[in-house]
């Protein structure tokens, strides 16, 4: 038995079959991470002494003041944005440590940091989704506290 | 200006099917009222078409064998409409069940999309790992909801 199908119900198929491959296509080639590095310094001090320092930006230090940490004020001392195409790596300076990073491919990313010298001091792979914050920290002089934050902006 | 009811009025006066009075009443308007007349005239020759029309009909067979001719084209007709019908369910079955699910895939899909960078769907497979490569005494804390990880290192920040 034949069955005659209206010419408009197959060239519907025909349009959302594309519209769903031409999405995932386009998924696929935009799959670039464009992530924020900042190197923020902590401290229980209202005031930088450094006048170039001024204050992190409100969604960062909300996300630092529900860490662990006993710092109250934290200041960006440099920022850097990084574009990381898909199974690539990036590797930057931040202040005076170096920072690796890999795209694995989906939300999968791989995060060295170096210290001067190119010693490897700590990798870490995790999931890193738009809006999710890592920050890699350590104890600085006088009590205070040095902070790479990197964040996934894209 | 008449009226549709006058018209129709007048068109039961010509077919006959007017009480007396109103037959009366009909009768004497047409006698003084001029549109009325020219309707009644229109009317009258368009009754006169038609009737002229079907007397030049003159059918090759008997009145009764044409007619019975029409009713078997007719059951036979009838007869096909079932499985016609069918096949016309069956079409709109497949709309009737398709278009819902392609809907709910794009709503899906879009979803998907829109979710991609947030995590909330499944397109990491690497599980958490980390190397203290140079600091065994690196610790991490993890906030899943707040969406942030520390990673606390016992290096000291001169190096």
């Amino acid at each position: 038995m034949r069955i005659r199908v209206a010419p408009a119900f197959w060239r519907a198929w025909v349009v959302v079959g594309l519209l769903v491959s031409g999405i995932g296509l386009a998924d696929v080639l935009a799959a670039d991470l464009k992530i924020e590095a900042q190197l923020v310094w902590g401290t229980a001090d209202a005031k930088s002494p450094n006048p170039q320092h001024k204050p992190v930006e409100a969604d960062i230090l909300k996300k630092l003041r529900e860490l662990p940490l006993k710092w109250s004020h934290y200041f960006e001392v440099t920022r850097k944005q990084v574009a990381l195409p898909a199974k690539a790596t990036r590797k930057f300076e931040l202040g005076r440590c170096d920072i690796e990073i890999t795209s694995l491919g989906g939300l999968d990313v791989e995060v060295t940091l170096l210290a001067t010298g190119g010693k490897k001091i700590v990798k870490r792979t995790q999931a890193f989704p738009k809006g999710e914050i890592l920050v890699l920290g350590g104890n600085a002089p006088n009590s205070t506290a040095w902070l790479a934050i990197l964040k996934r902006i894209d | 200006m008449m009226d549709i009811n006058e018209q129709l009025k007048l068109q039961a006066y010509l077919d006959g099917e007017l009480g007396e009075a109103e037959a009366r009443e009909m009768a004497n308007r047409l006698t003084q009222d001029r549109e009325s007349m020219a309707l009644m005239a229109e009317l009258r020759n368009t009754r006169q078409i038609l009737v002229g029309f079907e007397k030049g009909i003159r059918l090759t067979e008997s009145e009764d064998f044409y007619w019975s001719q029409i009713r078997r084209r007719i059951e036979a007709q009838q007869s096909r409409l079932p499985q016609l019908e069918h096949r016309v369910s069956w079409v709109s079955w497949f709309r009737r069940r398709l278009a819902p699910v392609t809907a709910m895939m794009l709503v899906a899909f879009a979803g998907l999309v829109a979710f991609r960078g947030t995590g909330y769907f499944g397109q990491s497979s690497a599980t958490e790992v980390e190397t203290a490569l140079g600091d065994p005494g690196a610790f991490t804390y993890r906030d899943y909801s707040a969406g942030t990880t520390l990673v606390w290192l016992s290096y000291p920040a001169e190096n």
